[in-house]
């Protein structure tokens, strides 16, 4: 009996830790949904206000800077993962299949890179950018991700090809190709589920970066993530608008995620 | 002429050397295994002559060619791995193919060569399957057509039946064999496993840490090994040593250990007089021990007591205490009854007895 009771108290103990998790990370966006439905005045107690409206989406819907934003975010996204998968993969092909200095050295700098403060990169990259004169343009921000993506994400890729046996290579060298055609023609292939999560998890990162987006873009190229930000004012904060704007940003990421879901777990099980 | 000559190779991974200067030729269409425990170097050895890792010193050549520094694509080599390194993304048929289709084999030249590999190793039924959906021995098979589709000088085989269970090893053991009378070609097989060593190769390399302990056929290695390293690890169950100390006693050589002694037979006790040692290890394989009398004297009696019994079901292998330590004993019949703790006398086969250097551990011969 007292088995049994000490088994009860478990479950509920883990039920109840999980409860509280859900509520952690499903709160905030169930806040967040409720608040974009509710009107200007009913911002500050949603929960006991029985007014419903959908004008917040089409008022931020009208607005052009916000369409723009998305826009953009989606452009960048989609190219900074094309450029990122290029490297990324090559970058972990080498720090996987590779040894010497020059494998070492590259190792190294990735390292030094991620060790860095992510914060201490915006005021360098203000600097950079403005002398070349990509300040606000695609360009000046697309390089900065791509950077990012290969400096975090060489690891996600290197753990995949350690994943992928190495004999398959040296029977294809032995079979007649170069090393590259090794690299290309089989280990590649191979490695297409850890490619495809990673291409995902680029996208992600990128469509929800806040502090590149907020530095280093202006009024040309706004960013969604940045352009969220401007709801809050000197008059106060429009919270309805601003949560209305969120769940549209919401929503590719969303699509993205779902239809994803299955490769990312796939290639993160390799 | 398929000639594969190692002169001196060695290797070296940065300060450490794990192969020490090889020597070694073999001959065109002959079968050598390369055995030896894990870490003897045996695989780096065959990856050398493979291209798949560089060589420190010294030079081999594949057919009077030195390819010291041509990538593995142009030694003419083909490759069976431990786990098949089968292209998983392709069929069967696009396997065994690939090769050929590197070197601009055109296609109707591809369909019959690997319709003759597939007639060989029966691969008919799975040209279209993908090596996710083989067992293990079909994709073993694959392996091996993968290789004599492209009709290369030399084999390699990197511990091909590690990865299979005892009795599908036993099977492809044959298969192998079968093979070689099909498609005869120099061939260079790795293992650890002696028996594999004895039945296939035509030669067996012994090695251990880098070094070449032995190269001879497989009887030699078996009936004359060099050294104490090479005569326990061939033959199973493993060769018996005794620490022995040589005593003349009445004008005989006797060989002393703890409440053991026994007659050295000629032509040994000569050897070991010239060679004037004192104390041997004396090496007498399981097989050469004998449950109870000789049937004429051979002065090489002892007696202890039954340790351990193993049914085997078509013989009885024992260990008896004596000398100090346990002496194996094989194909006792099975149906000998023997109680442990029981005293047995037993005796050694006089022509088989074998000694060892104390210290170098070199046979004395």
């Amino acid at each position: 009996m007292m088995a049994a009771l000490g088994a009860a108290i478990r479950r509920g103990v883990f039920s109840i830790g999980v409860l509280a998790i859900f509520v952690l990370f499903v709160g905030p966006v169930a806040i967040l949904v409720l608040t974009s439905v509710r009107p200007a005045s009913g911002a500050y107690y949603i929960w006991r206000g029985t007014t419903f409206t959908l004008q917040n989406f089409v008022e931020v819907a009208q607005q052009s800077q916000v369409m723009q934003a998305m826009f953009n975010s989606f452009v960048l996204s989609t190219l900074a993962t094309i450029f990122s998968l290029g490297i990324t993969v090559g970058s972990g092909y080498m720090l996987s299949r590779f040894s010497g200095w020059i494998q070492r050295s590259w190792f190294a700098t990735i390292y030094v890179f991620r060790t860095v403060p992510y914060i201490s990169w915006v005021l360098p990259l203000y600097l950079v950018n403005t002398r070349l004169g990509i300040y606000d343009t695609y360009l000046g921000l697309l390089l900065p991700h791509v950077a990012v993506h290969v400096c975090f994400f060489s690891w996600l890729m290197k753990g995949f090809f350690d994943g992928i046996n190495p004999s398959m290579e040296h029977a294809a060298l032995i079979d007649g190709c170069t090393r590259w055609g090794a690299f290309y023609r089989v280990a590649l292939p191979s490695a297409m589920p850890g490619i495809a999560a990673l291409a995902i998890l680029c996208w992600l990162s990128t469509w929800n970066e806040f502090l590149f987006a907020l530095i280093l873009s202006g009024q040309r190229t706004p960013l969604i993530t940045s352009t969220m930000a401007q709801f809050v004012t000197e008059t106060g904060t429009e919270w309805n608008l601003m949560s209305a704007t969120a769940v549209f940003a919401m929503l590719p990421a969303l699509l993205v995620t779902v239809f994803g879901q299955k490769y990312v777990i796939r290639g993160l099980r390799m | 002429m398929a000639e594969v000559i190692l002169r001196d190779v060695a290797k070296k991974y940065g300060q450490l050397p794990v192969v020490h200067g090889v020597n070694l030729t073999i001959s065109d269409g002959e079968f050598v295994v390369l055995v030896g425990p894990s870490g003897c170097g045996k695989s780096t050895t065959l990856r050398m002559i493979a291209g798949l890792e560089s060589i420190s010193s010294g030079t081999i050549s594949i057919g009077n060619k030195v390819v010291n520094d041509l990538p593995p694509k142009d030694r003419d080599i083909a490759m069976v791995f431990q786990n098949y390194a089968l292209y998983q993304q392709m069929t069967v048929y696009d396997n065994l193919a690939f090769g050929l289709r590197n070197r601009k084999v055109p296609e109707d030249d591809i369909r019959i060569e690997v319709a003759r590999a597939t007639q060989i190793l029966g691969l008919d039924p799975l040209l279209s399957r993908k090596p996710f959906q083989l067992s293990g021995g079909q994709q073993q098979r694959v392996a091996f057509g993968r290789c004599i589709v492209r009709h290369p000088q030399v084999f390699l085989f990197d511990e091909p039946l590690s990865n299979l269970d005892a009795k599908l090893r036993a099977q492809m053991r044959l298969e192998i064999k079968s093979l070689r009378e099909r498609v005869p070609t120099t061939s260079v097989y790795v293992t650890h496993d002696q028996v594999e060593a004895m039945t296939l190769g035509d030669r067996v390399v012994v090695m251990k840490d880098g070094w070449i302990q032995q190269v001879g056929t497989p009887l030699e290695i078996y009936n004359l090994p060099a050294n104490r390293f090479v005569a326990s690890f061939i033959g199973a169950p493993a060769m018996n040593f005794i620490e022995v100390d040589l005593v003349e006693e009445q004008g005989k050589l006797r060989a002393n250990a703890e409440k053991f002694s026994i007659g050295v037979p000629e032509p040994q006790a000569s050897l070991l007089r010239k060679h004037r040692v004192g104390s041997v290890t004396l090496g007498v394989r399981p097989e050469n021990v004998h449950l109870g009398s000789p049937p004429v004297d051979t002065d090489t009696n002892f007696v202890g007591e039954v340790a351990v019994t193993e049914q085997l079901g078509a013989e009885l292998i024992v260990a008896i205490k004596s000398a100090g330590s346990a002496i194996m004993a094989s194909r006792i019949p099975p149906d000998t009854s023997l109680a442990i703790h029981e005293n047995v006398s037993m005796w050694m086969n006089p022509k088989s007895l074998h000694f060892f250097d104390a210290k170098t551990e070199a046979a004395l011969r």
